[in-house]
């Protein structure tokens, strides 16, 4: 029973109440019993809602107090804003962040959109493929493209001619880099939104005599245009929340999320590191706000009578889409190829030669192996916690009756991660669990407070993604259960966790993948004991050995892509061991 | 087949469901007798699929009681009723075999393993899906799959059968024939139906009794029959088969007034201030050729469907148009012709008269 009528503990109300049944005490023991019933859910939806209240409303509170404190920890008011302002930090690191996050928002979803119209709306070989290549950058840390860019544009860089004498330390290579690694991020929710046309509409273009050129604006970019606006905040948000990329490329060049860094590592100013993540957080939570403003407004264009979309045989057309193709996928190649081949140059630009020296780690800063191994460790951990976490939840708010404000605090506490950039999650971290009065303050500076961490940085996709997969069961399949005496316990057993699977497998990868690649929240969060992969490459590239920075990049790049082909391995085997029941052929 | 389960009788007093200020149910009161196939007919929205999930348990009432055999289930969680469920999407659990669905509810009650296997024998056995036995759903037809869902719903023997539209996904030929399957089934295993549909001739040919209702009240209650020729209301009337409706104004007695004409009622005449509504079914009206009847119209309309002619005709001194059923070979004595006239009455014994 998905709609849960709201106010069901009161429910029975008085008209029932003045029979003579409920004034029985075995009636009343009833109730008790059926209520009870209710309150283990409610009460452990509740629980849920507590533990993200923990993880992500508390230390949001703690940091948003932090900014009004003055360091001694007295009340300021908006002293500390002030204070920013007038040393110029709005002017510089606010406004560039504005402007370089939406240049490369353009840019990206303007690609991206390229992209995905040759991949579904021309008939070119290979697309599966092609597919592959262009989600690649996903399985790489933020790092590695600015890396790469050092190696391709930077004062040694094999390419710098090409720049005209302007400078890779910057904007420039700040909006190369971000595009690089938000690129899979735009493209996958355009091809979501292009995938499935209706091939009704362009017939009826075509009948209608439209040219191509204005079937495409009537019917093509309609149809993808919440696609492209949620692609605009999606990467918009990424690209100004994002450290690791400005950090390494950025030069003198202030952006807010540096800002930040710079205030808590290198100057210990941890209210002005609060005040610089409110403003950080602000254009964040404006584009979060919009894009589910949006998103409410779209509703199924695509229905069951549709008929989906195939493009003719078409050669000019598909060689228009080879030439949309050609600068993105050239351009991700370069980055990961420089990577691989400026990891095994022995001393770049000096000695050419081939060796595995940058991957002897142990013989650097940043943690070497051990930091490899912890990250694995995390990741993995993060892996099984959250899925276990995220499903669970998802689980109870979707098939179990609750009552309907606790869905509503629920799904927005749910969300909420998402409108917060890691670099602010990671302060309010410290300023939360690092705290003398809190009772697991011992957690700080372990692996587990880096896995709590990056669970919940990553905690809104992984519940939409479980909702979603819960939502397109049967609506009835918890009624049926009941009715033939099955608990709800063994309904999701039996029949929603089996159906879930490949949501779960996908839910899992995500959260491994970035675990393995994430800088921004952890790097506060981690301390002697439990250095990570993704913060030793920032520290290797600070250090100036940029060589060993992109060889661990690029371990972290195949570690992902082996869990990745580990995943779709185990999604293949499960879908050929399903396919008899999920298309009923065999 | 078998045992024949005694059906239990469902009581059903003063339920009233309120979803905020949305009054769904209004005092419903109503009585369902062991073994009885019930049928909840109503447009949609009309509270009947709300009244269906009350009784499951699935969904709670506002207020009121009910009681099934001697036990009052009113408060009871769905799992401790005794009833089973078909529902429109038939929730087959997709990821097990036609078997295991049907050995779900059995599982639950830790049955046996012996007992659970011959007692799913015995069920395939009774919609007739023997050889479909170890197939998935997906690999079933629309109509297959319905049989498996009833069957998984009677296997633990329940006392209540709930079918939630059980046949409105399926083609018009395949719910032709599980229309009677179903019935006779029923009536086999003597387990006490309630059916909630939107098509009428499902009802009328299904239920021994029809529950009709409208806007969260029950209009009527009554055999397909009573239904059909003595409606409660102008509500039922409209709603089941088709219906002339004639504005008329009581006079003393039993006599009314049409336009300028007078009429005698067999019926007595509602308790009503003002007009009152006659009405009369397309087959009842009485074609004769021109200048034999009390009533001259021009055809306007004919068609042609099948067994009988639409006719429309317009009776241009009351300005009333009226729909006409007649065999094609009464058309084709009385030479129908569209533009044609024709002359017609109204057998009182016939007319209905609502309050209007």
């Amino acid at each position: 029973m998905s709609e849960s009528d709201p106010g069901k503990f009161s429910m029975i109300d008085s008209p029932a109440l003045s029979t003579p049944t409920t004034r029985n005490w075995p009636a009343l023991a009833e109730l008790r019993r059926r209520l009870a019933g209710r309150w283990v859910f409610a009460l452990l939806l509740v629980t849920g809602c507590g533990v993200l209240t923990l993880l992500v409303l508390a230390p949001l509170y703690t940091l948003l107090s932090k900014s009004v404190e003055s360091k001694a920890g007295d009340f300021v008011g908006l002293e500390n804003f002030a204070h920013y302002l007038s040393t110029g930090g709005i002017e510089s690191a606010f406004f560039n962040s504005l402007w370089v996050a939406g240049l490369s928002t353009v840019i990206v979803v303007s690609l991206a959109f390229m992209a995905a119209w040759a991949l579904t709306r021309t008939r070119l070989p290979i697309t599966g493929w092609i597919r592959g290549v262009l989600v690649l950058p996903i399985l790489a840390p933020s790092l590695l493209p600015a890396i790469s860019l050092v190696y391709l544009f930077g004062n040694q860089g094999v390419l710098k001619s090409w720049l005209f004498g302007a400078e890779i330390y910057g904007p420039i290579g700040i909006i190369m880099g971000s595009c690089f690694w938000t690129f899979p991020h735009a493209l996958m929710i355009l091809l979501t939104a292009m995938d499935n046309a209706d091939g009704r509409h362009y017939e009826a273009a075509t009948a209608l005599k439209a040219s191509p050129w204005r079937t495409f604006w009537t019917v093509t970019v309609p149809g993808a245009r919440y696609g492209l606006v949620s692609a605009g905040f999606v990467v918009f948000t990424l690209v100004i929340t994002d450290f690791g990329v400005p950090k390494v490329i950025g030069g003198q060049f202030d952006v807010l999320a540096t800002d930040i860094y710079k205030q808590v590592i290198g100057q210990q100013k941890f209210e002005m590191g609060a005040v610089v993540s409110v403003l950080l957080l602000l254009p964040a939570m404006l584009a979060f706000i919009a894009d589910r403003y949006v998103q409410r407004k779209q509703s199924a264009s695509f229905t069951a009578r549709s008929v989906p979309y195939r493009p003719r045989q078409d050669r000019k057309r598909d060689a228009l889409g080879a030439l949309m193709l050609t600068p993105t996928v050239v351009f991700i190649f370069a980055i990961i190829g420089m990577a691989i081949y400026a990891s095994f140059v022995t001393f770049w630009p000096y000695n050419l030669d081939l060796s595995l020296n940058n991957y002897q780690f142990g013989r650097m800063d940043g943690g070497g192996w051990g930091a490899y191994t912890n990250s694995l460790q995390m990741a993995l951990g993060t892996m099984v916690l959250g899925t276990v976490l995220v499903f669970f939840n998802a689980w109870l708010m979707e098939r179990t009756p609750q009552p309907k404000l606790l869905t509503g605090v629920f799904q927005f506490l749910s969300l909420l991660p998402l409108a917060v950039p890691g670099l602010v999650l990671g302060l309010s971290y410290i300023f939360f669990f690092n705290h003398p009065e809190n009772p697991i303050n011992g957690i700080y500076g372990t692996l587990f407070i880096l896995i709590l961490c990056t669970v919940t940085h990553f905690y809104a996709v992984s519940h939409l993604t479980a909702v979603t997969a819960l939502k397109q069961l049967d609506q009835e399949f918890e009624a049926v259960g009941e009715s033939l005496n099955a608990s709800r316990w063994r309904v999701l057993f039996t029949v929603t966790l089996p159906l879930c699977l490949p949501a779960i497998l996908d839910v899992a990868l995500y959260l491994f993948v970035n675990a393995m690649t994430t800088v921004s929240a952890v790097v506060f969060l981690y301390g002697h004991d439990s250095q990570l992969a993704s913060v030793a490459v920032l520290n290797m590239d600070e250090a100036g050995d940029i060589a060993p920075a992109a060889a661990m990049a690029i371990l972290i790049t195949v570690t992902c892509a082996t869990a990745k082909l580990i995943q779709g391995l185990l999604r293949f085997w499960v879908d050929r061991s399903t396919r008899v029941w999920r298309q009923g052929t065999e | 087949m078998n045992q024949k389960t005694q059906g239990s009788r469902l009581e059903i007093q003063g339920v009233n469901k309120l979803f905020g200020d949305f009054c769904a149910l209004k005092d419903i009161n109503l009585t369902i007798e062991p073994g009885e196939l019930v049928c909840f007919l109503g447009p949609s929205g009309c509270g009947k699929t709300t009244l269906l999930r009350i009784i499951a348990g699935l969904e709670h009432q506002s207020g009121g009681l009910l009681h099934q055999g001697e036990t009052d289930i009113s408060l009871k969680p769905p799992r401790e009723r005794d009833f089973g469920i078909v529902f429109q999407s038939y929730a087959l659990f997709p990821n097990m075999t036609v078997i295991d669905n049907i050995a779900y509810g059995l599982r639950s009650i830790g049955m046996p393993k012996a007992q659970i296997h011959s007692r799913v024998d015995e069920l395939l056995a009774l919609v007739g899906l023997e050889d479909q036995a170890s197939k998935y759903p997906a690999q079933l037809s629309g109509g297959q799959q319905q049989r498996v869902a009833l069957a998984r719903a009677l296997a633990p023997s329940p006392g209540l059968l709930l079918l939630d539209e059980p046949l409105s996904a399926l083609d018009a030929k395949v719910r032709q024939h599980l229309r009677g399957e179903i019935r006779s089934l029923q009536k086999q295993l003597g387990v006490t139906t309630v059916m909630v549909t939107h098509d009428q001739e499902e009802a009328l040919a299904m239920a021994d009794r029809v529950v009709v209702m409208n806007n969260g009240v029950i209009e009527q209650v009554g055999t397909p029959l009573d239904i059909y020729q003595q409606p409660a209301s102008a509500f039922v009337a409209s709603f089941i088969g088709a219906m002339n409706f004639i504005d008329s104004a009581p006079l003393n007695g039993q006599r009314v007034k049409v336009g300028n004409r007078e009429l005698d009622l067999v019926r007595p005449l509602p308790r009503a201030e003002g007009c009152i509504q006659l009405a009369i079914r397309p087959e009842d009206v009485h074609l004769l050729p021109s200048g034999d009847g009390e009533w001259e119209g021009e055809v306007q309309a004919l068609d042609y469907l099948g067994a009988f002619i639409r006719t429309h005709i317009r009776l241009s001194d009351i300005e009333l148009d009226l729909v006409v059923d007649v065999d094609p070979r009464s058309a084709r004595r009385l030479d129908l012709r569209v533009g044609g006239c024709v002359c017609l009455n109204l057998p009182s014994d016939a007319l209905h008269c609502f309050a209007a």
